[in-house]
């Protein structure tokens, strides 16, 4: 396989894990309002499951990397366990952010909670492969080898992308979006209504630890490698950018801010000609570019490139959603 | 028992630090009212503009002097050039907290740029090794306590002696209040900026002197154990944040000392935590400061 078409498997398997994380944190943060800064810690534990899971025994390989379990099971089954347990940890963020705090309080803590989680896990050799991580990750296709388990894997990607994309539409459209909207902007409102605030934030960070933990797993058994270098506090900054810049509640805005931010942005600046005085020289101008389009966003244009698409009502129409019943048709039309 | 005590000595001399942090930190959230994450990048901007004047040749004490007014007048167009434009435009808290995280890597990947992502160091300036009864402290952090208990000196009796220092109170506790009884809040905002910046630069200095080596990352890496102080005391509250301060540093060197270092920061995490779940005004925080949270 040529150079170039080995970069592009790893832009897609890039772009297709990227997708799935950011659509999972907008359902959290887009969606149902959930400051989740410590999104990364999702993504990291799909990944370590996943890693753990089919590594086998740490006692293989001369025993160089140590962590705790280390079973041989089929990919699928640790796919789905790393969903489960993303979906798992996702809700226990998600607690910590049901406290009446304020809502910067709440970001600081899952920014807290972002860093200290890379602390320890770095800081025990011994529990996850410590800060050298663990390596030698298991990838489903390598028995195909070369290019042909390449894009076998891009198309795997891209099946969990549309099974994604299906399961995240039914959170953000019909009733159940509608729901999770009101609680996003005006929690008492939608708690009259009827609507369980409690169950639907945890449900949102469920979901959206769900996602993260496969986005962790596909992209740790892609790369072959996991160290808490792979998520630094500021990879969740990168996605929330694109989802800001995108347009928060939009899923094709997202989308396409995932394809601008995640793949163009960070990935581009490293086809720039690297400056040898000056090592790290492009990937710095890469987070200085995030960061300032995210303020620059922020500060002009808050609702991202695409608004977000809000089911209109007009007086005299019939009940805009004869199937919907329960809580999510219990919106009354805006006044 | 000899242990403890050292490591209490050790606590102290880290404590000094984090006090002179935490407490630029609450000040500075107490007037405007934003978590400002920026700060830790402002502090790792200080260390490297400390190396940058030591470079120069000039003397250790004169740097963290200067680069802390450097940095000092850095926060204050840091408040005038982003920060108030973007709170007149109604931006909520919690956008705020991501502008300032953005800043704050913007801040750091640039001095990435300029400096290079290696590890620094100011070399060994810690000077002779002083014993008493059981502490061992070196005669620079024995200064740098020093310069710390003068600077917090300093603050109290600005903070009640002065004019100035009540328009600060009375600002902090109540911003339109103030307004109205004619404080110029903006020219009061500006003025604790400029001294949190201060505080916030001279402490990145300190830090830098006490550490063997750092990077970018010095500031954010610190912000944890400083936040978890100012919390501690009473977000909003300087006093609260010089206890806090000494309280975080003793009880992460002790653990240090009887467990394992690397999960020093842990432990501040811990308290952090465990304070905005529990009380969220702090220990001494007072209803004015509930206010701040609710």
């Amino acid at each position: 396989m040529t150079g170039i078409a080995f970069y592009g498997v790893v832009l897609l398997v890039y772009l297709g894990t990227d997708l799935l994380a950011a659509w999972g944190l907008n359902l959290e943060f887009g969606v149902s309002g959930v400051a989740n800064l410590a999104y990364i810690v999702v993504i990291a534990a799909g990944a370590y499951t996943y890693a753990i899971l089919t590594l086998g025994p740490d006692t293989g390989n001369g025993g160089f990397q140590q962590y705790v379990l280390g079973l041989h099971l089929p990919f699928g089954v640790a796919v789905v366990v790393a969903a489960a347990v993303g979906a798992v940890i996702g809700v226990v963020i998600g607690v910590t952010g049901l406290k009446r705090i304020r809502q910067d309080y709440q970001a600081m803590v899952m920014l807290v909670i972002s860093l200290m989680a890379a602390t320890v896990v770095g800081a025990d050799t011994g529990f996850l492969g410590g800060q050298p991580g663990l390596s030698l990750i298991p990838n489903p296709f390598s028995g195909l080898g070369g290019a042909a388990g390449d894009w076998a894997y891009v198309a795997m990607v891209a099946f969990a992308c549309v099974i994604g994309f299906v399961v995240m539409r039914r959170f953000t459209g019909g009733p159940m979006g509608r729901a999770l909207r009101a609680v996003r902007d005006d929690e008492q409102a939608a708690a009259a209504m009827g609507v369980s605030v409690v169950r639907m934030r945890l449900l949102s960070q469920a979901v959206g630890g769900a996602f993260g933990g496969v986005s962790g797993a596909l992209l740790a058994a892609f790369i072959g490698g996991w160290s808490p270098g792979a998520w630094a506090y500021v990879e969740t900054l990168a996605l929330l950018t694109a989802i800001i810049v995108g347009g928060l509640g939009n899923d094709f805005g997202i989308s396409l801010g995932t394809f601008l931010i995640a793949v163009l942005l960070l990935q581009g600046v490293q086809f720039l000609p690297e400056i040898r005085a000056h090592p790290g020289l492009t990937e710095a101008l890469g987070w200085i570019t995030l960061g300032s389009l995210t303020i620059a966003f922020l500060a002009i244009r808050p609702q991202g490139v695409f608004r977000e698409r809000r089911p209109r009502y007009h007086l005299g129409d019939p009940v805009a959603d004869p199937a919907g019943g329960g809580t999510g048709s219990a919106m009354t039309p805006p006044r | 028992m000899h242990i403890l005590i050292e490591s209490i000595g050790f606590g102290v001399a880290s404590g000094a630090v984090l006090s002179l942090g935490a407490v630029g930190f609450t000040l500075q959230f107490g007037i405007s009212n934003l978590l400002n994450v920026t700060y830790g990048a402002l502090m790792s901007l200080g260390a490297f503009l400390g190396l940058f004047l030591l470079g120069l040749g000039l003397n250790i004490w004169l740097v963290m002097t200067l680069g802390g007014l450097l940095i000092g007048v850095t926060s204050v167009a840091f408040s005038r050039g982003l920060i108030s434009p973007l709170t007149r435009r109604g931006l909520k808290p919690f956008s705020l907290v991501i502008v300032s995280v953005s800043a704050g890597i913007v801040l750091e990947y640039l001095i990435v740029a300029v400096a290079g992502p290696a590890t620094q160091s100011y070399g060994n300036l810690s000077g002779t090794t002083l014993h008493f009864w059981d502490f061992t402290l070196t005669t620079s952090q024995v200064t740098i306590l020093a310069i710390a208990v003068v600077l917090m000196l300093g603050l109290h009796l600005l903070l009640t002696r002065t004019q100035l220092g009540r328009a600060m109170r009375a600002t902090s506790s109540n911003r339109t209040l103030a307004k109205s009884c004619g404080i110029a809040t903006s020219r009061v905002s500006d003025i604790a900026w400029l001294i949190s910046g201060t505080f916030c630069g001279m402490a990145g200095i300190a830090l830098a002197i006490t550490t063997e080596s750092f990077d970018f990352t010095l500031g954010s890496l610190f912000l944890i154990p400083m936040i978890a102080a100012a919390v501690l005391g009473g977000v909003g509250q300087p006093y609260g944040a010089m206890v806090g301060g000494l309280v975080v540093g003793i009880v992460t060197e002790i653990s240090a000392a009887y467990w394992n270092p690397a999960y020093e920061s842990v432990i501040a995490f811990a308290i952090l935590i465990l304070m905005l779940l529990v009380r969220p005004r702090g220990l001494f925080g007072s209803g004015s400061a509930r206010r701040l949270l609710a």
